[in-house]
């Protein structure tokens, strides 16, 4: 109940706040060619962030509504990549589709690199310990299904691939199980391959290890 | 066997089973061959591009090489995944995109190039010809027909349906298409990186009305890039060379129909003419396959592919056909650019570098596509990584 009432506050938030097109020229992205000159007025995508995603997703970056990923800590290649896929209605949520159907391309891109900005912030202690047998399992489908080569030993992720440690094990498992039957599109077709040899069961396993991340030592070396 | 030890073996035997039966099922057609226990090799996937254009002043304009003489210039920008270039009778450019737009843009070759969008949420809208009046579109699972399309920009209307046989899927099923003698030329790639192709893999063509489908060439891994020496009238095509063999091997192909209908190209059995395929190669000979008419590079992505027709370029390029070298995705050295062949009249080709300097750092600024000779002779080239056209023109300065 928790989540709907949230996910409502939020399109409602959303549907209002959502502002036109901003003048304002996005931050070059790394790697391209000459720097645009500096930017006349300061950047609103902070403001605008807070405004309109705050509500769901934190002001930092990491809230406690179920199904509502965190984004603290995500990387700007894998950001713009799914506001675009929410944008062109091929990711579907009806909150996400809302905010993002509005949003030029200038706006993804400021959002984007607010969003890279955030740095991550570390899951609350649990409730209760994390079970040391489906920890280790965890651990060991990992390396089994290759998780680390593009996720990185420390699961941060990198470029378009997302950052997972730490993320809600409600929203890992909603995203693994949605990318295994294709009802969740990826922008490349990776996660689909990567994920085609393996069973439901060891996909929960793999979001609860992944949410209950212990951090890179852990998982490579004990 | 005491009973427990039987039910423990059995209870394995079943897991085992499982197991098996699990990790054979739904390999995806390109990671077939794929080295699974190389990290190096795992950690290669299709280099994504970019969802939002680099806007004009960012392209990588200033570091594109090309003979002295000619230059390039932005023709178009924020074309956001230009792919298969293509004109119009009443000088408007068509431009398909591949997997990241679903769109058809219309580009008027007067005014700003800001593109247009004519067609929608359309999945690997990447095949397009124009014939008479009419837009012809190719899917991975259909082909249609715009009738009338200069006049109706704004709205298009229903198209319509010439076929709708093709096999769908994701692996090598975009399409490229040419017309030439009111024959429709396309292809049908082989649904993975290595495998038996069946009935695909091959050149086909069909009547404009999809009646009448006759097997060009096969063997054809994949080729989306084709076009009919002007002198010859003989079907020039780039093919993709299978995946996963090693860094260095196999080249992709420039080849030459020359026997329509009769000629096999090699695929599964064998590679760039004189590699047997490890798997698929016992029993067969590579003598027994078309040899390619020139090599490309390995795991090069050579794309559109389209003879010089204009006036505007030295002599030396009439007769020729310029090639879009996309770019390795599954090599850890990167590379790409315009190539440039010549036939040498004796089923071969002799084959450079035209325009290069897309990559820096080992990262690819940007990734040509296909290929439109203006009226002018000026040569288009679309860029479906920066989302951009380019204009190469010749000044002799």
């Amino acid at each position: 109940m928790r989540g709907l009432a949230g996910l409502a506050l939020c399109t409602a938030a959303l549907l209002a706040l959502a502002s036109p097109a901003g003048a304002q020229q996005a931050k070059p992205r790394s790697g391209s060619g000459k720097p645009a000159s500096p930017p006349a007025a300061p950047n609103p995508y902070p403001q605008r962030f807070a405004a309109l995603c705050a509500a769901c997703h934190g002001a930092n970056g990491r809230s406690d509504i179920p199904g509502t990923p965190v984004l603290a800590g995500q990387h700007m290649f894998y950001a713009i990549t799914q506001l675009f896929l929410f944008r062109e209605g091929r990711r579907s949520n009806e909150a996400m589709t809302a905010v993002a159907k509005g949003m030029s391309d200038a706006d993804m891109q400021g959002f984007a690199n607010f969003i890279a900005t955030l740095p991550p912030v570390p899951a609350p202690p649990p409730a209760t310990p994390p079970d040391p047998a489906r920890m280790k399992k965890g651990a060991e489908l990992a390396q089994q299904h290759k998780c680390l080569i593009c996720h990185g030993a420390d699961f941060a992720g990198g470029q378009q691939v997302p950052r997972i440690a730490g993320q809600h094990e409600d929203y890992l498992q909603m995203s693994l199980r949605g990318f295994k039957s294709g009802q969740r599109p990826g922008y490349t077709m990776a996660m689909g391959e990567a994920l085609s040899r393996v069973t439901l069961e060891e996909l929960d396993t793999l979001a609860y290890y992944a949410a209950r991340f212990p951090g890179a030592q852990a998982a490579v070396g004990k | 066997m005491p009973r427990t030890m039987r039910i423990v073996s059995l209870i394995t035997l079943a897991v085992l089973c499982a197991l098996g039966t699990a990790s054979a099922q739904e390999e995806p057609g390109w990671a077939k061959g794929r080295p699974k226990a190389n990290d190096e090799a795992m950690k290669m996937a299709p280099v994504p591009s970019f969802p939002v254009p680099l806007p004009a002043d960012q392209l990588p304009i200033k570091k594109l090489k090309l003979p002295p003489g000619f230059k390039v210039e932005v023709w178009a920008s924020g074309v956001l995944d230009a792919r298969g270039l293509r004109q119009g009778e009443k000088g408007n450019i068509f431009v398909s995109t591949i997997f990241v737009a679903n769109k058809v843009y219309v580009i008027p070759e007067a005014g700003d190039h800001k593109p247009k969008t004519i067609i929608d949420n359309t999945p690997l809208a990447t095949g397009i010809e124009f014939h008479k009046g009419s837009l012809y579109l190719a899917t991975n699972t259909k082909i249609v027909r715009y009738d009338n399309v200069e006049s109706n920009l704004d709205k298009l209307g229903e198209p319509t349906l010439i076929y709708d046989k093709l096999p769908g899927g994701t692996d090598h099923s975009w399409k490229y298409l040419r017309i030439r003698d009111n024959k429709l030329y396309y292809a049908v790639g082989a649904p993975c990186n290595i495998c038996d192709p069946g009935e695909w893999a091959k050149i086909f063509r069909m009547n404009l009305d999809g009646s009448g489908v006759e097997t060009i060439a096969s063997g054809v891994r994949n080729t989306v890039g084709f076009d009919f020496d002007p002198k010859t009238g003989n079907l020039w095509f780039t093919d993709n060379g299978r995946d996963w063999f090693s860094e260095e091997l196999p080249n992709d192909e420039l080849n030459v129909v020359t026997k329509p209908g009769k000629q096999h190209f090699g695929y599964p059995y064998c590679h760039q003419g004189n590699i047997p395929d490890p798997e698929f190669g016992w029993g067969k000979s590579c003598d027994d396959f078309q040899k390619p008419a020139a090599f490309l590079g390995p795991h090069a992505g050579s794309l559109g592919l389209k003879f010089y027709t204009g006036k505007m370029f030295p002599a030396k390029y009439q007769g020729a056909m310029f090639i879009a070298i996309h770019g390795p995705w599954n090599r850890t050295k990167k590379y790409n650019g315009v190539y440039v062949a010549w036939p040498d009249g004796k089923g071969g080709a002799k084959v450079e570098p035209f325009m290069t300097g897309f990559v820096e750092n080992n990262t690819y600024l940007g990734r040509p596509a296909d290929f439109l000779v203006m009226k002018d002779g000026s040569l288009l080239v679309s860029d479906d990584h920066a989302h951009a056209i380019y204009r190469i023109t010749y000044t002799g300065k």
